[in-house]
């Protein structure tokens, strides 16, 4: 009885120990939203709900539609993907996976014309938001988030 | 033919009887003297018995004595080859050993977890390492990072790129 505590004490703070360093793969999901200010405002697309307060509070619009999106599930932290709507394509290259997240190199094209290109340390917890072009009344903008 | 000792012993001890008894006897130069000694030799022997107490077994109780003797023996060492070979990680001492640890443990995470937290700050923020427009299609285009702590979102907030007709919002 003693002895099996003992060996329960010493195998859960192992546990405790090695929990930390286990990560398992994670998902980034990449989007083209299109934030535009109307009178019926449409509910906001799931991916965005935990960034919602902040979306609207910094760029001032009541709606958020995805254009174009990408889930990627990242294994080596080497892929890279591509989100597109009719006319823009977000172009996303992970380069590298550290604690912290994912380094990737973003590149946003309007159908083949470069317009913005970015490095970011994207962090497992903290989403990235990117003010794109003016398109009518509304706002491009790129999010990332690891989810 | 025994010695004067020899006969002298046997008095003491009451072996003699008959005619040597009589023999003996008329052979004591003093009488009285030798039954006195006899009497302190009994006295002694009786007090030697009394205080030693030698206990007499019988023959079926000695040789039980003597099996339990060697079975003593034989078991003993045993014992002490038990006692080596059980190590110094008994119950108790595991138990102490195990908590002790974990106490440490926990001392070390907190510690370490407490050092770690202001450089985790920044660590939990996505960083932009650097960002262009190209200036060639946006010749006005300026870029700028904010970090909205609320929801640790990171902002790279652009100027001055062309700006589109609305069906450029397609799907």
């Amino acid at each position: 009885m003693g002895r099996t505590l003992a060996f329960l004490i010493s195998f859960v703070s192992l546990i405790i120990g090695a929990t930390s360093e286990l990560q398992g793969a994670e998902t980034v999901w990449s989007g083209l939203v299109i934030a535009e200010n109307v009178a019926q405002p449409q509910t906001i697309p799931p991916e965005l709900t935990r960034i919602e307060g902040s979306l609207k509070k910094f760029f001032g619009y009541n709606q958020f539609q995805v254009i174009g999106q990408s889930q990627k599930t990242l294994k080596t932290g080497q892929e890279d993907w591509l989100a597109t709507s009719k006319f823009f394509g977000l172009h996303v290259d992970a380069q590298g996976e550290s604690a912290a997240g994912y380094v990737l190199n973003l590149k946003l094209y309007k159908e083949k014309e470069l317009l913005l290109e970015t490095d970011a340390k994207l962090s497992k917890r903290s989403p990235l938001v990117i003010k794109g072009p003016q398109i009518g009344s509304g706002q491009l903008l790129l999010v990332l988030v690891i989810q | 033919m025994k010695t004067f000792e020899e006969k002298w012993t046997a008095w003491l001890d009451g072996q003699l009887s008959g005619r040597e008894l009589a023999e003996f006897d008329a052979s004591l130069p003093d009488r009285a003297a030798a039954e006195a000694e006899k009497a302190d030799v009994r006295k002694l022997g009786a007090l030697l018995k009394r205080e030693l107490g030698v206990s007499a077994f019988a023959n079926e109780e000695f040789f039980s004595h003597q099996l339990r003797e060697r079975i003593l023996e034989r078991s003993v060492p045993s014992a002490k080859r038990e006692a080596n070979a059980s190590t110094w990680w008994t119950i108790p001492r595991l138990l102490w050993t195990g908590t002790a640890s974990l106490a440490v443990f926990l001392i070390f995470t907190i510690f370490v977890i407490r050092d770690k937290n202001p450089a985790e700050e920044s660590q939990y923020l996505t960083q932009i390492l650097n960002a262009r427009v190209d200036p060639v299609v946006s010749p006005n285009g300026t870029v700028s990072m904010f970090e909205v702590k609320q929801d640790r979102v990171t902002v790279l907030w652009t100027e001055g790129l062309q700006s589109l007709p609305a069906d450029y919002a397609a799907k």
